[in-house]
This record gives C-alpha cells, sequence and structure tokens, in this order.
C-alpha cells in the first residue's frame, strides 16, 4: 500500500500574529513558520504503517513557495521516504489544493490520503473533503482511529458527542483529529537523514491546472484585548463575580 | 524573544532548533517548572528523572559528535560549532544543567572522534549510543587550580600534578581531578595528566581513555554546585589506576591538540548561557504584562519597561557575537581564538545582568524558589567561572592579540 499526506506550511501557532496595516490579512514577514499540526499527526499515522509494514512508501505533497521544501523536511525526517513540492507563490484556497493533490494522485496512484482535518491558519476545514469528492474515493474525516485491514480501513471518527466508525474500501481519502495520535519530533540524526531523501518540483501548470483565486477577504480583525483585572473586596464578592459577571459558576 | 532569522542559517539548523524547542516545551520546561524541589535532591543521581535523559534521546541530541558510521548524527562540518551553538542554547533555555550534561558528551566524542583508535572507538560508541543515560566527562582542572592551564602558565613548575607512567604496557594514573562535570555519574572519562617534568603543560601533558570501572579509580563526591545543579559535577581520585597503552588518546601534546574541544566549549558555554537568559527574558517578559501594582500592569511603567528593553538589547548583542565567534571557528579564522573568549566572557557578563533584572522586575516572587526566577539567576552566575574565570578569560584574549607585548600574566615574584 502506498500512501501519500498532504502537509502545509503554516504561522507556528505559539507565535503572536499581526495584521498588516490594511487588514487584508496576517503580515508573515519575519514570522516562524511550521507544519500545520493535523499535517503532522497525519504524517505520524502514515510513518507508523510504513514501519508495520502495511505502507511500502510514504509521499509527502506541499503545494506553497520555494520554502515550503522546509516543511516537506520535517516530514522526511519524521519518517516519509520522498517529497513532492507543487511550488506556488500565489494565495491558495482548498478547491486549488483539492484539484492540484487530485493530479498528483492520479501521477501518483496512492492507496490512501492522509490529510489534517484542517490547516490551523485558515481553519477552512474543506480540502479533504473536496479532494475525495473530485477522486470518487471514499472518505473519512475527523479520524480518532484508523485500522487497515486488506483493501479496506476502518475509521472511528469523532463527530459531536461521541464517535462513529465506518469502513472505506481503498482507494480512500482520510482526514485526521487531534486525538489520532502523538507525531514524533524530527530527531538530529533523522534530520541530516532526511537532507539526502528526494525532493521533486512540479509547477501548477504542470498538471494543466490555474491557481485562481476564488475567494476575497473582506476584513480580518484582532479578537477584543483583553480587560484589565480588578481586586475584590472578599471572597464573597470573588464568588459573586464570578457567578453574575464571568458566568464561571452557576 | 525576537524571532530573526537573517537567512544564514541552512534548513536543517533550524529543523534542528525547532525539534529542540519542541522537546524542550513538551518535556524539559514543565518538568523544571513543576518540579523546584528535585533540584534539592541529595541523592545526585535522583535529581534528574531518567525519562529526561530518554526524552533527550528521542531527538537525538545526546550523541552530536558521534560520527554516522557508529550511528551518531553527522553534522555539516564547516558549520558543525554554530550548530552546536544553536542546540545547546535551545536546550539551555530548559535547563542548564541538562544542557552541560548533554554538550559534556559532544565534546568529548569530539576528542574520541579525532583521537582514539578505531577499535576502542568500536567499542565505546556503541555504548555511549545504546545508553540514555550513558555521560562522557572531560578530567582536567586539579585541586591546585585551572587558571594557570587557561593562560597557558607554561613551565615544568606548573606541571599538571596527576601524573601518568608506562610500566607493563600500562599507562598507571595517580592524581587527582576537581570540578568535572558529569564527574559524578559519567561512565568514560577523558583524563589529562603530566608525560614529561622536564617540561611545560603544553609540550608535557597526555591525555587519556580511561573507564568509570577501571580499579585505581574512586568518584569521591558529587560537588554541590550554586546553579545547573541537573549536572552532576564530581571530584575523582587516580591511585595506580592502570589502562592499556591503547587508551593513550595525545602524547605529551594533549593540551594544543584538544584546542578544537577548547574553541568548541567556549562558544557552547555562551551559548548555554545564552539559552538562560532567553529563558529570564521570556519568563519576564510575561509576568510584567500580566501583573499588575500601582493600577496597572507592570509594563506600563516606564521603570519596567526600560529594564525589559535593557535584557532584550543585552541578549541580542550576546546572540551577534555568538554567531560572529561561532562563524570564525568553524572557518578557522585567525582570530577565532580571541573570538570565543570574548564570546564566553562576554555572555556571562551580560547575562548576569539580564538575570538580575528578571529578579528585580519580579519582586519578591523573584527571591522565591518555586517560582523558578532566582533558579535562574543561579543557573546564569555559575557560568562566570566555568571554563576559565572571567579575568582569566580577557587576559587570554590580550595575549592571543597581542602575542608579541602581551605578559605571561603568571610567574613567579622576585
Ligand atoms: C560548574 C563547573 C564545571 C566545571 N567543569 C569542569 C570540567 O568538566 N572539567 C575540568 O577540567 N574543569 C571543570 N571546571 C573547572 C573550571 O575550569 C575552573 O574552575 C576554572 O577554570 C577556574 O579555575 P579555578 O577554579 O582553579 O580558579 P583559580 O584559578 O584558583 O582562580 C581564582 C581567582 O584567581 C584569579 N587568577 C588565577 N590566576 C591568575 C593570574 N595568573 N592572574 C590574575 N588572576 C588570576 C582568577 O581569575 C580567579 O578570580 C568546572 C568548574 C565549574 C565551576
Ligand atoms: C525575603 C523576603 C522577606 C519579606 N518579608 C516581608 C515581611 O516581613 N512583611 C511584609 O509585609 N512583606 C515582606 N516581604 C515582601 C516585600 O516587601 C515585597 O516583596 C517587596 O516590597 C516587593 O514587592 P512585590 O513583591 O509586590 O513586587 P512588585 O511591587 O510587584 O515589583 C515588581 C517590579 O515592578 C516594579 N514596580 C512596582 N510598582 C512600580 C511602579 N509604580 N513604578 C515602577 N515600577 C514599579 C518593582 O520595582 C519591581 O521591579 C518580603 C519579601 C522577601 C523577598
Amino acid at each position: 500500500m502506498r500512501i501519500m499526506v498532504a502537509v502545509k506550511r503554516v504561522v507556528d501557532p505559539n507565535v503572536k500574529v499581526r495584521l498588516l496595516a490594511d487588514g487584508s490579512g496576517i503580515d508573515l514577514t519575519g514570522l516562524k513558520m511550521t507544519m500545520n499540526p493535523f499535517d503532522e499527526i497525519a504524517v505520524e499515522e502514515a510513518v507508523r504503517l510504513r514501519e508495520l509494514a502495511i505502507a511500502s512508501e510514504v509521499l509527502v505533497v506541499s503545494i506553497g513557495p520555494d520554502k515550503a521544501t522546509e516543511t516537506l523536511r520535517t516530514a522526511l525526517a519524521m519518517g516519509a521516504d520522498r517529497g513532492l513540492l507543487i511550488k506556488t507563490d500565489a494565495p491558495i484556497e482548498p478547491l486549488s489544493v483539492a484539484k492540484l493533490l487530485r493530479a498528483a494522485a492520479i501521477e501518483e496512484k496512492p492507496d490512501l490520503i492522509l490529510l489534517g482535518k484542517q490547516a490551523i491558519d485558515d481553519d477552512c476545514n474543506q480540502t479533504g473533503q473536496m479532494l475525495a469528492a473530485q477522486l470518487g474515493w471514499a472518505q473519512g474525516t475527523f479520524a480518532s482511529n484508523l485500522a487497515v485491514e486488506g483493501d479496506a480501513v476502518t475509521v472511528t471518527r469523532e463527530v459531536d458527542g461521541g464517535s462513529q466508525t465506518v469502513r472505506l474500501v481503498l482507494p480512500a481519502v482520510i482526514t485526521v483529529d487531534l486525538r489520532l495520535n502523538e507525531p514524533r519530533y524530527a530527531s538530529l540524526p533523522n534530520i541530516m537523514k532526511a537532507k539526502k531523501k528526494p525532493i521533486a518540483e512540479r509547477q501548477p501548470a504542470d498538471y494543466g491546472i490555474v491557481v485562481e483565486q476564488r475567494l476575497e477577504i473582506v476584513r480580518l480583525e484582532e479578537p477584543a484585548g483583553r480587560l484589565a483585572g480588578i481586586k475584590v473586596g472578599s471572597a464573597t464578592e470573588l464568588v459573586e463575580r464570578l457567578r453574575s459577571e464571568a458566568g464561571v459558576l452557576s | 524573544m525576537i524571532y530573526a532569522d537573517d537567512g544564514s542559517l541552512s534548513q536543517e539548523q533550524r529543523l534542528m532548533r525547532d525539534s529542540c524547542r519542541a522537546f524542550v516545551d513538551d518535556a524539559v520546561t514543565p518538568f523544571i517548572r513543576s518540579n523546584w524541589q528535585r533540584e534539592w535532591d541529595m541523592s545526585p543521581g535522583e535529581r534528574l528523572p531518567r525519562s529526561i535523559l530518554e526524552g533527550a534521546e528521542t531527538i537525538g541530541v545526546r550523541t552530536l559528535g558521534v560520527p554516522e558510521a557508529h550511528g551518531g548524527v553527522d553534522l555539516e562540518h564547516d558549520t558543525e560549532v554554530r550548530t552546536f551553538a544553536l542546540i545547546s542554547e535551545e536546550i539551555a533555555r530548559g535547563d542548564s544543567g541538562l544542557a552541560d550534561k548533554l554538550v559534556q558528551n559532544w565534546k568529548v566524542s569530539i576528542l574520541l572522534r579525532e583521537f582514539a583508535p578505531k577499535h576502542l572507538q568500536d567499542k565505546w560508541f556503541p555504548r555511549l549510543l545504546a545508553d540514555p543515560q550513558f555521560l562522557l566527562a572531560h578530567c582536567l582542572t586539579e585541586p591546585r587550580g585551572a587558571s594557570d592551564r587557561w593562560l597557558p602558565y607554561n613551565v615544568p613548575e606548573a606541571a599538571m600534578h596527576t601524573k601518568a607512567v608506562l610500566k607493563d604496557g600500562h599507562w598507571v594514573i595517580n592524581g587527582r581531578k576537581q570540578f568535572i562535570s558529569n564527574g559524578f555519574d559519567a561512565s568514560l572519562y577523558v583524563v589529562y595528566a603530566n608525560t614529561d617534568t622536564s617540561v611545560g603543560m603544553l609540550q608535557g601533558t597526555s591525555s587519556f581513555l580511561v573507564p568509570r570501572d577501571t580499579p585505581g579509580l574512586t568518584v569521591t563526591k558529587c560537588n554541590e554546585t550554586m546553579g545547573c545543579r541537573f549536572m552532576n559535577n564530581g571530584e575523582l581520585v587516580f591511585e595506580d589506576c592502570r589502562v592499556p597503552a591503547d587508551h593513550l588518546l595525545v602524547q605529551n601534546t594533549a593540551l594544543g591538540s584538544a584546542g578544537k574541544y577548547f574553541r568548541a566549549g567556549k562558544i557552547i558555554q555562551a551559548a548555554k548561557n545564552l539559552g538562560v537568559g532567553v529563558a529570564c527574558f521570556e519568563r519576564t517578559a510575561d509576568y510584567v504584562q500580566n501583573y499588575v501594582q500601582g493600577g496597572r500592569i507592570l509594563i506600563k511603567h516606564q521603570a519596567v519597561a526600560l529594564r525589559l528593553a535593557d535584557m532584550a538589547t543585552r541578549i541580542e548583542a550576546v546572540r551577534s557575537l555568538i554567531e560572529r565567534a561561532s562563524r570564525a571557528v568553524d572557518e578557522g579564522h585567525p582570530d577565532m581564538d580571541a573570538l570565543c573568549n570574548m564570546a564566553k566572557v562576554y555572555a556571562s557578563e551580560e547575562i548576569m545582568k539580564v538575570a538580575t533584572h528578571a529578579l528585580e522586575l519580579h519582586g519578591g516572587n523573584g527571591a522565591m524558589l518555586e517560582f523558578g526566577i532566582e533558579k535562574l539567576f543561579r543557573d546564569a552566575a555559575i557560568f562566570l567561572h566555568m571554563d576559565a574565570t572571567v579575568d582569566v578569560s580577557r587576559m587570554k584574549i590580550i595575549k592571543t592579540m597581542f602575542p608579541a607585548t602581551a605578559g605571561k600574566y603568571a610567574g613567579p615574584e622576585n
């Protein structure tokens, strides 16, 4: 079985972001970037299947600027076998990503495609679903567990208030949730070894795809600032305010 | 802290730094913050839980310097020292004692890689790799003092007291070593001893590989230090301690040959020190943006803002000098000796000031053990005299810059 994993380069969730002066987006200059945390979980799952000899190869794909090779390198250091960068400097929306991943899948013929359930920058939660629809493959979203048996995968999905188990016949697209696994660190020796693993490069045009922008961001706003703290006179007042104002006690 | 990637780091260096940072944030800092009493456990072997070194193993950070052929990490040799600096800063940002433990392994591994015969490398590197608790130590300092060695004071009278004599195919070592990082719990030691009493230490000091279980070697105590307490500094006594002749690493010119180790060592020292400074800044920046006095969060008081700015500026200046000095060492620049000593001494004094600000800005909390700020202050203080004192480092800088006119800065009074 061959697995393809999509990985996105996003702003590090631990850094504080700033808006561009005109409010049209985030100022990415000099910001620390990292692999989308949900994609790390997808890579980890693929690498585990590879270690169990259930998968024979793990291909990681990223769509983005040159610097996205760093994200691919991280995935290679975690244990993926080879990388593919589909290079574009344009802002890119879920539909375009899905189209490009579909094109890559047609060329690479994986049996299973793993993605994060969403990227933590735009929180779209659309790419996996669109990709499955375009390929006409089975899909399992929000996976908190998966087990491959022959030509099928059993996926436990996290749904509101519980879980749902579905069985997908391969080929399939699975988007992974937070509790699926705990991704490993890219260790220093493996980072050095990953340097020797191949990363192929393509342009969207190679697949006959034009990256279109269909959505326009009208405005971004920062969340409201935190209010200053207050001092209360007594424990009774504290309890009262926690109940009436903060709403944390009932 | 300012995240300024000037593009001079390779992709691998950035990824390594990120992995170390993630490990520190996930495992080291939470342990340090919630177990402040552990530093004061008087069974040194119990202080740092085994799981921390096992965790360090998952990112492969204990065995840098071990050749790839032996299962270690082959860093790019022409940027190796810079990489060491990046990684040791990140680890020390979590705990500088842990960083001390690990960097001794890197530094001694470099010596083994350079000087140990192949069959001994084949024997020891696999053991080092197999056991997450396996540590290495580097034994130079003796009770009579270390400054003479750094200057160096190169006359027969100032030679090392520890002596090694070749007898029946074995080197027999007698003497005492003190203040040795990892000395208390290392499994393998590199030991320096006098092998020619007629010359100065640069011409008459040899280095040896001494396994911990060698008869005649006794670890006499763990030195209880003011800071970096998760590294167990130790004292060793050698009484007719016999190692096979092939355990000799470098004969007579061991101090000069170890230059590679010393220069990287100064940079690593400065970089660990920087990591302590960054931790001071991060903790303090967070505190002053949350804690209220005078009706507003502390940062809104100009006096507080000025101190915070001073901390950040000193940290950035230290970082810049480390970058420059580590590049010089990697490139073998003629001024590398002066620069690496400058980085070491400058970092130690500047970060001490940074830690003092951190203490001040935390008010009474700064003095409380459970708050962890006084720990950073104690850790910072250790750097002033580890790997040469501030003053000896300065003399060393002048001796390297003006070798013809600078004095020896040592010798008998007339
Ligand atoms: C935490 C820690 C870890 C260490 N780890 C190791 C290790 O792993 N291996 C190892 O071999 N050693 C180690 N050391 C020893 C360390 O290198 C020495 O402590 C250091 O070099 C200072 O030497 P000293 O303690 O003998 O001080 P001294 O040399 O006695 O210095 C005392 C004072 O005299 C001054 N002084 C000395 N000579 C002169 C001079 N000629 N002119 C003017 N002033 C002078 C010094 O500047 C200093 O102020 C460690 C020390 C510490 C604290
Ligand atoms: C060992 C010890 C013993 C003590 N014993 C006693 C005792 O017996 N009885 C007792 O009542 N208390 C005691 N204290 C408390 C002590 O008086 C306070 O810790 C000290 O006054 C500092 O106050 P703070 O801790 O609230 O710091 P903070 O006031 O929070 O100070 C934090 C930082 O903010 C700065 N800052 C605060 N306000 C301003 C402002 N308006 N403008 C500019 N900068 C500002 C301070 O200079 C400092 O740098 C003790 C403290 C210690 C450490």
